[in-house]
């Protein structure tokens, strides 16, 4: 468990012998790209504490196969799963799905209850409300609805995001799941590394910055 | 005093003015003792700066609330990955007066903020001192020049490594010695582009970030973790290139957990002998006795500790005859960046745009001899972020949900912008800080500050609305979109983790606590070598002459030791 990370600590004392002579950048550069193209694994971000005790270790909505739900009700968190997956869809790009965002917002508003049980009193709150709206439009609760009747609700919910002067109640809901199914999705392994294809936070001999003649002159 | 050694010089702190206290005091032989009031850390154990946020269990945000209520400038400083280095205020509270504001960052750990400091090392330039005299008449000058400082500009940026090029623009002297600049991202040539086309100049940015090996630290290998710590020691912090050499000298002694609390005075001789400290893991207070006392514990602390020093030769604070002490403080006019993108980049793969961590251009002042000083005085610098980084980018900031709304986000990422600047900040003697007169205390008990500081006059609002209208004519010179705004006030002071003042030098002891030597002018054997010196402060970024000032007392210092004066 702690010996990928260890070994990745020692590279890092490794890079800096080998660095200071030319014959150690070029095995660097032929040695880097093979190691380091992609993001480690979630097994690698266990392992070395610090002084206070901390450590990096991931959230158990990462690691538990299957996630244990700790905060939603089976039929609310089905509805969290439906909302997050509008807000990020699968298309032909990973989602909010792959991601299991929703499992990862579970984990967060249970976690809230210590400092800012608030959090999970807008959540009950506006999936309450959410189906309230759903039944006075549709009259049904919104995990009935079709899917282009879901479409419709949350877009009149957001009607204030591109109209300042407009009013939704179900907005404040709308801006809370919007904001923490991107959080989750972009802080996520399939977010950042699979669908955004970051490619930093990594290991390089030298840094050429921009390649392109058209964007110097 | 009994058996307890007594040292030539007692250093307070051991970040930017401590850590360069001790090495330029212990390699000149000096019997140095350093008392830093944090833990020890260690690069290898204490940063995580590999760790992506879905190692972290709260994918570095922490549990909800768990860090508090922060001051503005705080949100992005204290992550999972920095929580253990970082003080969280609401555990540790400072006081503010009826309505004002100061945020207050604190590192108490061996190294203080240059564990996470921003790594920007631009000289000030010779108007800088002498704003005064050769700029406006506001103000008052320092009480050095340019020349006087520039060797030390040189020793410090040879000492830590600073990568730039030569060049340097007017007022904005650049270091002859450089490691090389780093290459520009493909948006901050456009940036550059744009801004030439106005007659405006970009240079590189002078970055305490090795380029290349040097003095047995490794270069940067462009991880871009550096605010979460450097576990290569690429970027300049003492914990890795001072400690390591002095500790297991016999003429030098740290001890961490030391909280200094007061300076001790000779009562007979007017100079101090010592100082208290509090061990900060068995609440004990200590003496320990030095012939010279550097307060380097940053600005506000060692105000705090002359302040907490006061006696009855001094009711308003040790070596405050002046009654300046803690006045005049300072910070950049500092608010909210300009986002945007650029099309031409939209859509492209995603690149690595981490870099050295920090822009690798930059746009120092330029607006000299303006004619605008009713409004506002002096000018402003300009910094950039641009490409892919770490989050979703400029296009999570637009309306909308679902497929197209995350193709636009995937299109926009690698087209990023932000453009943000510093103001010159002025000094004014209303912006202060004191002792709590209500008695608020710290964690150990000792008396805490109350700040009476306000970021909010006409200059900094003037200064404000003359950078962003600059900064949206430079951006679309540079072919950017733009993003809707709204203009904020002032940050408040402490926001961007650039105050000083409080102690400031000056030939006349009336209107200042420290000499041109930073020794305070009523005890001079009691030096102040952070940024609580500072006259004025400038665009440019401090950590740089916070160095170079350090040096050059404590090169005067161990002088006056030679020569038997202290």
């Amino acid at each position: 468990m702690s010996g990928k990370l260890i070994g990745r600590r020692h590279a890092l004392k490794y890079f800096g012998l080998l660095s200071s002579s030319a014959a150690g950048i070029e095995f660097l550069e032929s040695w880097l790209p093979r190691s380091t193209a992609l993001a480690a694994p979630l097994e690698e971000m266990q392992g070395v504490h610090d002084s206070e005790g901390n450590g990096p270790e991931p959230s158990p909505a990462d690691t538990e196969s299957p996630y244990v739900l700790r905060f939603f009700k089976p039929d609310e968190f089905r509805t969290v799963e439906v909302l997050t997956e509008m807000i990020i869809p699968t298309d032909d790009k990973p989602g909010a799905r792959e991601a299991k965002v929703a499992n990862y917002i579970d984990f967060v508003v249970y976690s809230a209850a210590e400092f800012e049980p608030s959090l999970q009193t807008q959540w009950i709150d506006g999936l309450h409300l959410l189906n309230k709206l759903s039944a006075e439009k549709y009259g049904s609760a919104f995990s009935y609805l079709t899917g282009p009747q879901r479409e419709e609700l949350l877009t009149e919910m957001s009607t204030p995001e591109h109209d300042p002067q407009a009013e939704h109640p179900g907005y404040p809901f709308y801006k809370l799941l919007k904001s923490m199914t991107l959080e989750a999705f972009f802080t996520s392994k399939v977010g950042l590394i699979d669908f955004l294809e970051y490619k930093g936070l990594t290991f390089l001999t030298s840094f050429p910055g921009c390649t392109h003649p058209e964007h110097q002159t | 005093m009994g058996s307890q050694p007594v040292y030539d010089v007692i250093v307070v702190g051991s970040g930017a003015a401590g850590g360069i206290a001790c090495h330029v005091l212990a390699t000149q032989g000096l019997k140095v003792l350093c008392l830093e009031a944090g833990r020890r850390i260690e690069s290898a154990k204490d940063f995580h700066t590999h760790t992506f946020p879905y190692g972290w269990t709260y994918r570095g945000n922490g549990k909800p609330g768990e860090y508090g209520k922060l001051p503005q400038g705080m949100e992005w400083k204290i992550k999972e990955w920095t929580d253990h280095l970082y003080t969280i205020p609401d555990e540790d509270p400072y006081a503010l007066a009826p309505g004002a504001k100061f945020t207050w960052t604190r590192m108490r750990v061996l190294g203080g903020r240059t564990n996470c400091w921003g790594r920007g090392c631009d000289r000030f330039g010779p108007l800088d001192f002498k704003a005064k005299s050769l700029q406006d008449g506001w103000g008052e000058d320092w009480p050095i020049t340019y020349d006087d400082v520039a060797p030390y500009y040189d020793k410090v940026e040879q000492f830590i490594g600073v990568a730039g090029d030569s060049e340097g623009v007017y007022n904005t002297p650049a270091g002859q010695h450089l490691l090389p600049p780093f290459n520009p991202r493909c948006g901050e040539w456009l940036i550059k582009k744009g801004a030439e086309k106005l007659g405006i100049k970009v240079r590189p940015k002078p970055l305490a970030v090795l380029s290349r090996p040097y003095h047995g630290r490794p270069a940067c290998h462009y991880c871009g973790g550096c605010n979460w710590g450097c576990e290569v020691a690429a970027r300049y912090g003492s914990v890795d290139s001072v400690f390591p050499h002095l500790e297991g000298r016999p003429n030098f002694t740290l001890r961490t957990n030391a909280a200094v609390h007061t300076v001790l005075m000779d009562r007979e001789t007017g100079k101090a002998r010592g100082v208290t400290y509090i061990d900060s893991e068995n609440k004990q207070e200590y003496e320990a006795y030095g012939k010279a006392i550097v307060l380097a514990a940053s600005m506000v602390e060692s105000i705090r500790i002359l302040f907490n020093s006061r006696n009855r030769e001094y009711p308003n604070g040790l070596a405050n005859s002046s009654g300046t002490l803690g006045r005049y403080l300072m910070e950049h006019v500092a608010f909210n960046d300009i986002q945007g993108f650029f099309p031409q980049l939209a859509g492209r793969p995603s690149t690595n745009d981490d870099g050295p961590g920090e822009s690798c251009l930059y746009i120092p002042r330029y607006n000299y001899g303006h004619k605008d000083t009713k409004k506002y005085l002096r000018g402003w610098r300009f910094d950039f972020y641009t490409g892919c980084g770490m989050g979703p980018g400029p296009g999570a900031e637009l309306p909308g949900f679902g497929s197209a709304y995350k193709k636009k986000i995937k299109e926009l990422y690698p087209a990023a912008f932000s453009i943000g600047g510093y103001g010159e900040g002025l000094a004014f003697d209303w912006n202060y800080v004191e002792i709590d007169p209500d008695g608020l205390r710290d964690r150990l008990g000792i008396p805490q500050v109350r700040f009476h500081t306000f970021a909010e006059y006409p200059h900094a609002f003037a200064i404000r609305d003359e950078m962003y209208a600059q900064m949206e004519e430079i951006m679309k010179a540079a072919g950017a979109e733009i993003f809707p705004y709204k203009k904020v006030a002032p940050y408040p002071l402490g926001s961007v983790t650039h105050e000083a003042g409080g102690a400031r030098m000056g030939d006349d002891p009336k209107t200042s606590v420290l000499d041109k030597w930073n020794r305070c002018h009523d005890v001079r054997n009691i030096i102040v070598a952070d940024a609580a010196c500072f006259v004025t402060h400038p665009e440019k970024q401090i950590t740089h002459t916070i160095m170079a000032l350090a040096w050059r007392a404590c090169d005067h210092l161990a002088e006056e030791f030679r020569r038997g004066n202290v």
